[in-house]
């Protein structure tokens, strides 16, 4: 049994392998980073926006560390790693915590917990059966803590935590899978944020940085119109699952971490590029530091041809 | 927040994978992720190193300071640890969480450090017997939490002891069974401290389903029902045994656990001791170059 023991490393030395690889959005205005304390400007006409305060007369200050955004006259800080920011019709993946009177309180990555009404979930018996007491006594029957979920931001409260439902037949119980954990600036907005990849496997890119790797499970229903049938989609138990198949999403996981420590946006191309990138190592190689370089440089660079 | 959470299924899936030796990452059972190791980084201490196994991140320092001798080992130096979970590690060490973790981990490590199994040579800590000693204390920081913690620190432990110098003392006989001593300020004076190689690593192994395994990631330490911390020196012997959770183990599968453990300890020892050897060669080398030698510390890039 090898422990792989390595010396740390200059991060001056990593940058110099970055400039072999071209930025990724193919983006041509140079990004002004700034760290938190570092002057942005002294001009008098800018308006300050998040991420920056005054101090003193003219001078406006980074409270973060990120990249400046410069709109007309109003001057922002986009953070560089931060909590999930949710926009409404936001797809996000999310943990239950706390199960309590008429809602769940859910964690998705973000300031405070988002919350499950009862009432914003799919129960068994129809669409728009109302809700009874007995409902109430058996939440945990459907979400119980520690289960993973996918969900659509509904709405915002007062206190600006955000309000989930999963109607609609994509939102369940998650199950069949692995759960990654990449910092939510990373995962790009798409058409759709459920992807299935062509060695097989499904994937729901939470924009809240939560990613869920699975096998489809059998029996979903395939669109909006079929009857809700509560024992698939609140289920607990996986089905079947292969070696092969469990290689593939342990290919695919390690795939994402490796586009995450990069610092590179994910998608479902950049992904396929990375997973194609990648078959050519065994997968526990893809942990290895010189193998993520490798792969996810000739994954940016595939993105840079097309 | 409360402690991390995971679904039924999740367990399942990892309790399959594990079954089938097919890791969440692709691992196999017994295999560790990476380990990033520097010491010598924090120049106020008498030593230190800093280990990243994976992505758990463990700063050990030690500092080495005169001291009261125990009344029931008056011939013996000592040595006091502790260890203390940042609150930026993780979510549930805000406030009071990590309160139960420190103390375990504390009370884990005094278990391999503390005492004749260490193998460490205590009676070459002590100054005038009776009187007075070096009290090594052993501070262990941890800066950021993804599983298996316990063998990180352990680790970070045994290198940053590697590290450690102490300072010679002079001793001067008053007469009267009086004694005076001066401590020398030349730091090329400083020894090693004795015997550090006979240091015990420690191997954990997590019992999950049916199987055990080593080096878990957060999820996967959920899915463990006991775990089994082993200490081994490099001759191969068992230095200390500590169960872990509230599970139990089968008395047969505990002889398996703990001759897997004790083979895998006297491998990583051996490569844990050349990478330490070489390293501090190397440093050497360039010192005797005139190079200046330059520890990264908190400068170095995460990966």
């Amino acid at each position: 049994m090898e422990l792989r023991i390595l010396s740390p490393v200059s991060p001056v030395a990593v940058k110099k392998n970055d400039q072999k690889r071209m930025d990724i959005d193919g983006e041509d205005t140079p990004v002004h980073l700034v760290n938190p304390g570092e002057t942005i400007t002294t001009d008098q006409q800018f308006m300050r926006g998040h991420g920056t305060y005054a101090d003193g007369e003219n001078v406006v200050v980074s409270a973060v560390a990120g990249s400046v955004e410069r709109v007309n006259k109003l001057l922002s800080v986009r953070p560089l790693k931060t909590r999930y920011t949710p926009e409404i019709g936001d797809i996000v993946v999310g943990r239950v915590t706390e199960v309590i009177t008429k809602r769940w309180k859910i964690d998705v990555n973000g300031k405070q917990d988002a919350i499950l009404l009862l009432s914003s979930v799919n129960l068994p018996g129809g669409v728009q059966r109302r809700k009874n007491e007995s409902d109430e006594l058996h939440m945990r029957q459907f979400f119980a803590e520690g289960d993973v979920l996918v969900a659509e931001v509904q709405s915002f409260y007062v206190d600006g935590s955000m309000g989930l439902h999963t109607r609609g037949f994509k939102f369940c119980k998650l199950r069949n899978g692995s759960f990654v954990n990449v910092p939510p600036v990373l995962v790009q907005r798409c058409k759709t944020q459920f992807h299935t990849l062509p060695c097989g496997v499904d994937i729901i890119l939470g924009l809240n940085g939560y990613i869920w790797v699975n096998k489809k499970p059998q029996g979903l229903p395939e669109n909006n119109t079929e009857e809700v049938d509560t024992t698939i989609m609140y289920s607990n138990t996986n089905d079947e699952i292969t070696y092969e198949e469990r290689e593939v999403i342990a290919r695919v996981c390690n795939c994402i971490t490796a586009l995450a420590k990069r610092y590179m946006h994910i998608n479902d191309t950049v992904l396929i590029y990375t997973y194609e990138a990648s078959l050519v190592y065994t997968v526990k190689e893809l942990l290895k530091v010189d193998v993520i370089d490798s792969i996810t440089t000739e994954a940016s660079q595939r993105m840079h041809e097309a | 927040m409360p402690a991390p959470l995971i679904s039924p299924s999740e367990k399942s899936y990892i309790t399959q994978g594990i079954e089938s030796d097919c890791r969440a990452d692709g691992r196999g059972r017994l295999e560790y992720r990476h380990l990033v190791l520097e010491n010598g980084l924090l120049s106020q201490t008498s030593g230190s190193a800093r280990g990243r196994l994976g992505d758990s991140d463990v700063l050990v320092g030690i500092k080495v300071e005169i001291g009261d001798i125990e009344q029931d080992q008056p011939d013996q130096g000592r040595i006091v640890c502790n260890v203390e979970c940042s609150p930026s590690a993780s979510q549930q060490f805000e406030g009071h969480g990590a309160d139960e973790l420190n103390n375990t981990l504390t009370l884990a490590l005094e278990r391999f450090l503390c005492g004749p199994q260490s193998g460490l040579d205590l009676a070459k800590l002590c100054i005038i017997p009776g009187r007075q000693c070096w009290v090594i204390y052993v501070d262990a920081m941890v800066m950021d939490c993804a599983g298996n913690l316990l063998d990180c620190i352990i680790m970070t432990t045994r290198s940053a002891l590697f590290d450690t110098r102490i300072p010679k003392t002079e001793i001067q006989d008053l007469g009267d069974g009086e004694y005076e001593f001066e401590v020398m300020d030349d730091v090329e004076d400083a020894e090693p401290i004795g015997n550090w190689d006979r240091l015990p690593l420690a191997v954990t192994l997590y019992k999950i389903g049916d199987r055990y395994i080593i080096d878990p990631t957060i999820i996967e330490e959920l899915c463990s029902e006991v775990t089994l911390t082993v200490g081994v020196n490099k001759e191969g012997s068992i230095c200390g045994v500590q169960k872990g959770s509230n599970g139990s183990i089968d008395p047969s599968l505990l002889t398996e656990m703990i001759q897997t453990a004790t083979t895998l300890g006297k491998s990583l020892i051996e490569q844990l001791d050349a990478k330490l050897i070489d390293d501090d060669k190397a440093v050497q080398e360039k010192r005797m170059r005139g190079e200046p030698v330059q520890k990264l510390g908190f400068f170095a890039a995460v990966f």
